[in-house]
């Protein structure tokens, strides 16, 4: 096992780079002026203006010459300077991912849970009300839109009843814990600060419940209709030969088995997150990597661009080699591949 | 009694209560209650160097910590004392002459002297970046002593002193932002490599100094102590992103941000909180069309007679309805309502009897097709996309067939930049108070943005040259003079039908009712430090 990691681990660096070609190239082909993000629109008149700028970002370079230095500052970890924000990428980055990782690890175990719960509820009560209703509550979550169910929420929650505070990570006029791991409920815990550990928590609750329940909807239709496929297999029916009542038979046999393809769904929607959350970042004004990601593309930022593909790339690889490892792990007679 | 900060919601406050009262967390009250502003907002900074920052916000930010020689009053027309505590003009307004407010000094401690000016004004020319325009015609600038500098211009420019008032000109520290990496000599183009150091750096004399930025998060600021004039009521000012009105309503709603000014009329109309004050005033602002005869395709089509046919089909009153539900006003010619020659312009009117008339004369007596592209964007509340689409309604009534394609900004500047769009939708707001920047962009006059941008390659053609005399004579006059002029510069731009406002959108303030103070400014959107708390 520790042979294959290893493997994968070292193949991880050479796929990014190839990752990062394939993201220059498209990126330059897209239609589109880059200078858009470089100079206000009143500025792209003047040829003096326009030169100065073109030459300080260094695009008046042939596209060889703007990939070489692109790639040979990547080898030496530099992403290169974001258009919009004027900032190093890999600093922006490193600023946003840290509130995303908070977002989606919270929204994860609100959805998992949940949705493992649900999808054990449906399949115990196949066909009754209890599952018609919790299938449908699923059901709302992978299909109601982000950008509508927020809006109502916050507006049910924060201006109706004043049960959860507006949006952002902590309230404007609050001072973040000071930075250890960018998460603020981790750092808030970790230095003592509880009032604002809770403030932060707070603030948490509404965007991870609201992503969460996207998550509830694709795991509790899985967890369904595996146990449901589960249930009907052999070694249930042995087991409930033997006795064993029919809540042992789901946790004890059933689930184990049913919930190895949830894993790969998890892992898979983990690493989509980490640069999909667009939408509950936007709503919730939560400055992560996936409202950066919108901002970089619409306005051709090259560098921030690239920035993001690497990471979403990473997330993704590294997903799945933890997937893989959880598989072998939850399942001993799958064996990963030496 | 522990006081818990400013926590919102009896949810929050439960499970503080609830918490403590187990005796399990140890609360450090670290998380203070402040009185610092909080204006919810959807940033567009370009950059936090006055030299090369562009933008709505960055107004406010750069009048809030750089102060300006001039300022423009709190009438938003009138010219005040600024840094300068004087200044004289020679009768060719050729020659500027400015002596510096003794005391002033700034955030460090260290006076403001004439050489700061020099240095800030000389970076400002030579970065070329995109304020830079502001100093266009400035052929010296000296320290005569270390409180007066001297200004003089290639020609006569009776708007220099209202470029003087815009934001971007605030005078900074010159030993600190060149410590910072700023260089203001004629390298700076290319060696100056102080903008990362303004992200986190300021180098002004304004009431405010920045503290911290976090692009797409907050903006902090906080009071200069060492300000010259009266100190701000806020001690902490923060700027926090929300995106979207309907955000900034909520947040506004629940207390969580006191002021919002980008908050459409229609969502400002749900706002049902008694605790919020919404106000609704004529902006300076405004969203147009404007013709690229030059565009492919277009060279025998987009005459002026086809023109002038198209702007006449337009019904400009039902514009204002359509976009911004009567939350605005009809604007003549490319100069907002309110500056100087703008008040007896004749509005336009639709005729759609003659328009058709004009396009059969004109040989399109079965009607034409026009592409029109444009951002696909919603700015000052108006949507370019339902403005465009009412555009369009209301060609088809002439038999006009105009083919909308809205496109990314990015996509929209390079089709600009390649082989032209023919019709188009933009928007404008002004840099500073004065009606010398809109000819200057708009008008069909040798240089300007958008003759350039016609596409033509003979642009002779298009050239005004009644627009171009009257400019030169309106930047060698003042007053009255010179605000008659630019009426019949306003008129000729007319004539021109290549730039049709279509709406200028009124400006919702939206702001907790404790909060006095706020108000629109022309030059610098919202005056921070003008604000108080009752």
């Amino acid at each position: 096992m520790l042979r294959y990691v290893i493997k994968r681990m070292i193949t991880i660096p050479f796929l990014l780079l190839g990752v990062a070609s394939v993201a220059f190239v498209l990126s330059q082909m897209t239609k589109g002026d880059p200078l858009a993000a470089l100079l206000p629109e009143r500025m792209m008149s003047n040829p003096e203006v326009v030169a100065a700028v073109k030459a300080e970002w260094g695009l008046d370079q042939p596209l060889p010459v703007r990939y070489g230095i692109y790639i040979g500052n990547l080898l030496q970890g530099d992403m290169g300077t974001s258009f919009t924000t004027r900032r190093p990428v890999a600093q922006d980055i490193a600023e946003r991912l840290p509130a995303t990782l908070e977002l989606v690890i919270a929204a994860m175990i609100v959805g998992s849970s949940v949705g493992i719960g649900i999808g054990l509820l449906s399949a115990r009560f196949k066909n009754s009300a209890l599952d018609i209703g919790t299938r449908g509550f699923a059901l709302l979550g992978s299909s109601v839109p982000i950008f509508w169910s927020g809006l109502i929420f916050l507006y049910i929650f924060t201006v109706r009843l004043d049960w959860a505070p507006g949006t952002g990570r902590l309230d404007a006029r609050s001072t973040p814990p000071p930075d250890i791991t960018g998460m603020y409920t981790i750092d808030a815990l970790l230095s003592g600060q509880m009032t604002t550990f809770i403030e932060a928590l707070s603030h948490l609750l509404l965007p991870a419940l609201i992503l969460g329940w996207t998550v509830t909807g694709i795991v509790a239709r899985l967890v369904r209709s595996s146990l449901l496929d589960s249930l009907g297999q052999d070694y249930a029916r042995t087991a409930r030969a033997k006795g064993a009542p029919e809540r042992v038979v789901l946790l004890n046999h059933a689930l184990p088995n049913a919930l190895i393809p949830v894993l790969t769904i998890l892992g898979f929607t983990f690493a989509y997150l980490i640069t999909g959350a667009v939408l509950t970042e936007a709503i919730f004004s939560w400055p992560g990597i996936g409202s950066y990601a919108v901002t970089a593309s619409r306005s051709l930022d090259y560098p921030a661009i690239g920035g993001v593909t690497i990471v979403g790339a990473t997330a993704f690889l590294l997903a799945n080699l933890v997937t893989d490892i959880a598989y072998a792990w939850a399942n001993p007679k799958i064996k990963v591949s030496q | 009694m522990q006081h818990y900060g400013n926590l919102h919601g009896s949810f929050v406050r439960a499970c503080v209560v609830g918490a403590l009262s187990l005796g399990a967390i140890p609360a450090t009250g670290e998380a203070q209650e402040s009185k610092a502003l909080v204006v919810g907002r959807a940033m567009d900074f370009n950059s936090l160097d006055p030299s090369r920052s562009f933008c709505d916000t960055c107004q406010i930010y750069l009048s809030s910590v750089y102060d300006t020689l001039v300022a423009l009053g709190a009438d938003n027309q009138s010219l005040q004392p600024g840094l300068a505590e004087s200044w004289t003009v020679n009768d060719a307004q050729t020659e500027f002459e400015f002596t510096i407010r003794d005391g002033a000094k700034f955030a460090d401690g260290t006076s403001v002297e004439a050489s700061d000016v020099v240095w800030t004004f000389q970076r400002m020319k030579n970065l070329k970046g995109s304020p830079s325009f502001l100093m266009d015609g400035m052929i010296s600038i000296e320290a005569r002593d270390p409180r007066t500098v001297r200004i003089s211009l290639e020609s006569s420019n009776s708007e220099f002193l209202n470029k003087l008032s815009a934001p971007y000109a605030g005078i900074m520290n010159a030993e600190v932002a060149a410590a910072g990496g700023a260089i203001a000599d004629e390298t700076a183009a290319e060696q100056d490599q102080a903008e990362n150091w303004f992200l986190s750096n300021s180098a002004g004399s304004g009431p405010f100094k920045l503290v911290s930025y976090s692009p797409e998060a907050e903006l902090r600021l906080a009071r200069n102590d060492e300000y010259w004039g009266e100190k701000p009521y806020f001690a902490e000012v923060v700027i926090s992103q929300i995106q979207n009105a309907v955000g900034q309503a909520q947040a506004l709603e629940s207390g969580a941000i006191d002021v919002a000014m980008q908050v459409d009329a229609d969502t400002a109309a749900s706002i049902r909180s008694d605790d919020v004050t919404v106000e609704i005033v004529p902006s300076y602002n405004f969203l147009y069309i404007a013709f690229a005869p030059g565009a492919k395709g277009m060279a025998d089509v987009l005459t002026p007679e086809v023109r002038e046919a198209l702007t006449l089909a337009i019904n400009y009153d039902e514009m204002v309805e359509f976009t911004v539900g009567g939350n605005g006003a009809k604007q003549a010619a490319p100069i907002p309502n309110g500056f100087p020659g703008t008040a007896n312009l004749p509005l336009r009117e639709q005729n759609v009897e003659k328009a058709k008339q004009m396009l059969a004369d004109a040989g399109f007596e079965d009607g034409l097709s026009i592409m029109a592209g444009y951002p696909n964007d919603n700015v000052y509340g108006v949507d370019i996309n339902i403005m465009m689409q009412k555009v369009q309604q209301d060609l088809k009534a002439i038999n006009v067939d105009l083919e909308l394609r809205p496109l990314t900004y990015a996509v929209w500047r390079e089709e600009l930049y390649g082989d032209g769009l023919p019709m188009t939708g933009l928007y404008f707001a002004p840099d500073y108070y004065g009606a010398g920047q809109y000819p200057a962009y708009f008008a069909m006059m040798p240089g300007t943005t958008w003759l350039a941008r016609s596409g033509l390659d003979d642009q002779e053609t298009l050239v005004n040259p009644a627009a171009a005399d009257l400019y030169k004579q309106a930047l060698a006059s003042s007053g009255d003079e010179a605000e008659a002029i630019y009426e019949k510069i306003g008129l000729e731009m007319m004539k021109d039908n290549m730039i049709i406002p279509m709406v200028s959108p009124n400006l919702v303030l939206a702001y907790r009712n404790d909060i006095k103070g706020v108000r629109y400014s022309a030059c610098c959107n919202l005056p921070l430090a003008e604000l108080t708390r009752d």
